[in-house]
């Protein structure tokens, strides 16, 4: 059996990125590094994001009809950056984000068949 | 199934950077059924996500063929973005929970569970005070357009809540009694894209029915 060690620096859970390495002795494998985002990072994005798209919604005087491409690009930006980070999509072989976005595209389509 | 193998900072090492020459036939077979878990997993998510998207797309539809469409107040816009910080909130726990029991912390892991199926049960009571509200004092219901869009709608991911908040408990029970370690947390896993996937259709529920 291969010895496998699974190492990894954790500095904080403020810390803009952490570094993560796996490594083993197989010779088929070699080491690898990622630096991915800390989860608290994306949840302060992901809150402040949130609290733009509610002041543009009920702040008086911003046009409605203006507001809503915006209010959708935000709301996609979020949804990606879950995807991304904490479901891991980002580190991960692209087949999974395609079996994940395919249904979606597929979605979109058809909503915007429908409402034109 | 070599093309499925990647490393990603969440996977056991394992099934990580793939098996080696001297790995047993045990080994290998354990491993394709880490993958194949993984994969039917996803499957599972992306059918669901045609389920929400179908859903989104009919209350879309609705709306912009509706006679009349009643605005949100400012009270309801708020009480869901308290449900949607509640959500968020909850996932970076899972997230917490997830690194914790890949550090060897069996109870940080537990704690961290139970905070995101507390949050995810704020979540279903902010829900709750809204149900009433709307068929209570305004008198919407699966009579009119707006009911019947918004509440199947709504409905679903509610019970979506409520199936993570149970799989929550469910999960940190298990672990409580030392069930997962940091080389055995697929079942966490799981829940973990579970959870996250809830917290995305929110995210894009929250944009399209209270915002726009």
């Amino acid at each position: 059996m291969p010895s496998l060690r699974h190492s990894q620096r954790v500095v904080g859970w403020f810390d803009m990125q952490r570094t993560v390495v796996a490594e083993t002795n197989a010779p088929a494998a070699h080491a690898q590094a990622h630096r991915y985002t800390s989860p608290v990072v994306v949840f302060l994005v992901l809150t402040i994001v949130t609290a733009i798209e509610v002041a543009l919604a009920v702040v008086p005087g911003i046009p409605h009809e203006s507001v809503v491409p915006v209010l959708l690009a935000l709301s996609f930006v979020k949804a990606s950056l879950v995807a991304l980070y904490y479901m891991h999509l980002r580190y991960e072989k692209p087949i999974y984000g395609l079996i994940f976005v395919a249904p979606a595209a597929f979605a979109v389509f058809l909503i915007a068949v429908l409402l034109t | 199934m070599n093309w499925l193998l990647k490393y990603s900072p969440m996977e056991q090492a394992p099934v990580l950077v793939g098996m080696g020459e001297s790995a047993s036939s045990a080994e290998r077979a354990e491993n394709e059924v880490q993958i194949n878990r993984r994969l039917g997993f996803w499957l599972f998510l992306a059918s669901e996500l045609l389920i929400f998207c179908g859903l989104i797309g009919g209350f879309l539809v609705v709306k912009h063929y509706a006679a009349t469409w009643p605005e949100h107040e400012l009270g309801s816009i708020l009480l869901a973005s308290g449900n949607t910080f509640a959500l968020l909130a909850s996932s970076l726990t899972v997230v917490l929970g997830i690194d914790a029991i890949r550090a060897r912390n069996q109870r940080n892991l537990v704690v961290f569970l139970l905070i995101s199926a507390l949050l995810g049960t704020v979540f279903l009571g902010g829900q709750a005070v809204e149900y009433k509200h709307f068929i209570g004092d305004l008198g919407h219901g699966f009579g009119d357009p707006f009911g019947t869009a918004f509440f199947i709608l709504t409905g679903l991911h509610g019970l979506h809540v409520l199936v993570g908040v149970v799989w929550a408990i469910a999960v940190a029970l298990r672990a409580r009694r030392g069930a997962y370690t940091a080389a055995n947390y697929t079942t966490v896993e799981m829940f973990g894209l579970y959870w996250h996937f809830v917290d995305l259709v929110w995210i894009l529920i929250f944009t399209i029915v209270y915002l726009i």
